[in-house]
């Protein structure tokens, strides 16, 4: 979670940064490697604050995914030859780096500079200010967070007819293969939903279903036949009118896992989705 | 170009600037878009706040035949408002980002208006004349108590102060997924395409209830995405010719009669990376912010962050000419990607008329213009090969007063007047400009004033 605390590093951590592209453009001496990783972490660095955006730039996200990955492999075939110098970087479980969800990813800093950054590669020394604000980030974390900032860039596509225009004289040409193609996407557009669904922030779902104990908001409805298999129960709440707007919706499974918070998520996702349905519906 | 005058060099005059004095600049009042009409007459603008302001260019004053005519305020209205989409919890921004006007038919004047999501038709009309003489009702309106109507009258029309009306006459919606980056009238004047950053649709002026999808570039999964549509135009004398450019560097050229969806290109137009360039930032530096056929539609015009380069449509493995727009930036790309300026998408545009008859020779002109940082344009003349940079400012607010050349100093020694790259303004950029389609005018567009240039008549 970016709490207040990191906050204040993450503007440190900007300063550093013009203060490290000037650098780079102005030096020559700075050696490719720290250039390159310099380059990497900004990428990541505007990758996590894409992420935040509401709507992230697809342009730019593509762009800057690309420049990653190419670092990456630039990277990758370097180590695969020399194995010894340069460092890929700490392992995810290192305890100064936190925050990687299952099902997205939040890109976090670490919280200082850790003894390995200084240990592992031998071209920096602790001492050197540019070299201690530079941030490492192993390689899977990488292919990992440009994943999640494509998916999540999948946008709902309208779940309507597949449109195409209609020829109205001979000379039009047939176009069955449109038709075809628009139907494929609306399928691939649902798994596009779930996604979308998938990564859909706890954060910003109403806190005061959380509070309440299930138990009493659903204690008119008999959830017995629902409580054993299925991880995502579908609700049956006494309101007709949205009833068969509802059942699109109940197809996409917001948790994956059978927990019981997932559970309440899931039900507060739904209860959230009712409402929006409600506006549509106009009911 | 730099002022020797003689022959076919142009001199640059400031003409008019348009927009607010102060610094501080309102953010609904950035320009996004400027188009001059088919004849010229009109300048449209389309602004951050979803305004369209029309201009028009005042009829020549014979005796005043040092200058032409004046562009002053013709039209202001709302074309697109912000908008929620509910459903997505996302704010719909109402910046314009294209406006395309349609050829003159009749009386009224149509153009082309569109938001990130949604296009719209406005009709622009004017009515100088207002019926009066109503049997029920009063001069002011009012209702007529029936009784008290002795006679019968015809209504007759009668002038009145020029009012201009727009109102909006398609609204061609639901289509875009993605942010629309492009909208292109094709030659037969009936369809246009809308491109955003995976899709082109194609359109029917007259239908608003469908479109047809030619352009589909998005995979099946998004991971693999590496690619995406940044700007797509019409072939200018064949309607079923179409390019669109994309974020790597690459044009390509569809026929629509090849097949349905046209996502295998005719031509692909490309070029080779040079090695000794290849920097983090090659790939973002080649994409292509802009694309434009010039009038004959033999060549094309593209725009990336550095360069301008002219394409030959028979040629595709290479552009005919290069010109560089700013190549001392080459250095500061670092800078530039962490302030995002490295991002910023300049446009490009193709003097308007092609040739000059003077003194019984007909003159071909060649020239590109497009914006850089600092408020400076460049400007390449393809025929002499000679290229100027000029500056949007107040500061050169004498009308028939040539505008000086600006240069910046890359690297060394400063000569007087010169501009060093540490000193530019990465805040003041020209991102639109236009050319008049049949006399020497330019309209220049900074963040929120736009300029009008016209060349010094003798």
């Amino acid at each position: 979670m970016l709490g207040r605390g990191l906050k204040r590093k993450l503007s440190d951590y900007e300063e550093n940064m013009a203060g490290l592209s000037s650098a780079f453009d102005s030096s020559r001496n700075l050696p490719y490697p720290l250039k390159r990783q310099l380059v990497l972490n900004m990428c990541l660095t505007k990758l996590q604050t894409y992420k935040m955006l509401v709507e992230p730039n697809l342009h730019r996200s593509v762009l800057i995914a690309n420049t990653v990955r190419q670092i990456q492999e630039e990277m990758r075939q370097e180590s695969s030859q020399q194995p010894v110098n340069i460092c890929p970087g700490i392992a995810p479980s290192s305890p100064s780096y936190t925050g990687m969800e299952s099902s997205g990813v939040s890109l976090q800093l670490p919280s200082g500079i850790t003894q390995q950054e200084s240990n592992c590669c031998d071209l920096r020394s602790v001492e050197d200010p540019i070299e201690n604000s530079l941030l490492i980030v192993s390689d899977d974390d990488m292919s990992s967070a440009i994943s999640s900032i494509l998916k999540d860039l999948d946008f709902v596509e309208d779940i309507s007819p597949p449109t195409c225009l209609v020829p109205t004289g001979d000379d039009q040409p047939k176009f069955p293969e449109n038709t075809g193609l628009k139907l494929e996407d609306d399928r691939q557009d649902l798994k596009g939903a779930e996604c979308v669904f998938g990564s859909f922030e706890i954060s910003n779902s109403t806190s005061y279903l959380k509070d309440l104990a299930i138990d009493d908001i659903f204690e008119d409805i008999d959830t017995s036949m629902y409580d054993s298999d299925f991880c995502c129960p579908p609700l049956m709440p006494p309101r007709s009118p949205s009833l068969a707007a509802e059942e699109p919706l109940k197809t996409f499974p917001s948790c994956n896992s059978s927990s019981a918070s997932n559970i309440q998520i899931c039900r507060t996702d739904l209860s959230e989705l009712d409402h929006i349905m409600e506006i549509l519906v106009g009911s | 170009f730099l002022g020797a005058g003689g022959g076919n060099d142009i001199q640059w005059c400031f003409s008019q600037v348009k927009g607010a004095v102060d610094d501080d600049v309102a953010e609904a009042d950035i320009i996004s878009t400027v188009e001059f009409n088919h004849s010229g007459e009109l300048l449209a603008t389309g602004d951050k706040g979803g305004r369209v302001v029309i201009f028009q260019q005042e009829q020549e004053n014979k005796t005043q035949s040092h200058s032409r005519g004046e562009y002053n305020v013709y039209s202001t209205f709302q074309s697109h408002e912000p908008e929620f989409d509910y459903l997505k919890s996302l704010e719909i921004e109402e910046k314009i980002n294209k406006i395309r006007w349609l050829p003159q038919k009749n009386a009224a004047q149509f153009l082309l208006s569109t938001n990130d999501k949604t296009i719209k038709l406005w009709k622009i009309s004017e009515r100088d004349k207002r019926p009066e003489g109503y049997n029920l009702k009063e001069e002011d309106g009012r209702y007529r108590d029936p009784t008290t109507v002795t006679t019968l009258r015809v209504p007759v029309f009668r002038p009145m102060d020029l009012m201009v009306e727009a109102s909006p006459r398609r609204i061609f919606a639901n289509a875009h997924t993605y942010h629309i980056n492009s909208i292109s009238i094709n030659s037969d004047y009936e369809t246009y395409l809308s491109a955003d950053d995976l899709r082109i649709n194609l359109w029917h002026l007259e239908i608003t209830d469908r479109s047809f999808n030619i352009v589909d570039i998005k995979p099946a999964n998004m991971e693999e995405l590496t690619e995406v549509i940044t700007a797509a135009e019409f072939h200018p004398n064949s309607c079923s010719t179409f390019v669109y450019s994309s974020s790597k560097g690459t044009i390509r050229l569809c026929d629509m009669r090849a097949s349905a969806l046209c996502d295998r290109h005719s031509k692909l137009f490309e070029e080779p990376e040079d090695p000794s360039n290849r920097s983090f930032f090659s790939e973002i530096i080649s994409s292509i912010s802009d694309v434009k056929f010039s009038h004959s539609g033999r060549y094309m015009m593209t725009r990336d962050y550095l360069s301008v380069k002219i394409w030959d449509l028979n040629m595709e493995n290479r552009p005919v000419e290069t010109y560089q727009v700013h190549e001392y930036l080459r250095s500061k790309l670092c800078s530039l990607y962490e302030n995002d300026c490295i991002f910023d998408k300049f446009e490009c545009c193709w003097n308007g008329l092609d040739r000059q008859v003077e003194f019984f020779s007909v003159l071909h002109f060649s020239i590109v213009m497009t914006g850089s940082y600092n408020n400076f344009f460049r400007m390449f003349d393809r025929n002499t090969k000679r290229d100027i940079t000029l500056e949007a400012s107040r500061e050169n607010n004498k009308p028939r007063t040539v505008l000086k050349p600006r240069k910046v100093c890359a690297s060394g020694k400063r000569k007087k007047d010169e501009i060093s790259v540490d000193s530019l303004d990465f805040n003041k950029k020209i991102l639109h400009t236009a050319w008049h389609p049949k006399e020497n005018i330019i309209a220049v567009a900074t963040t929120n004033n736009l300029y009008i240039f016209q060349d010094k008549m003798n």
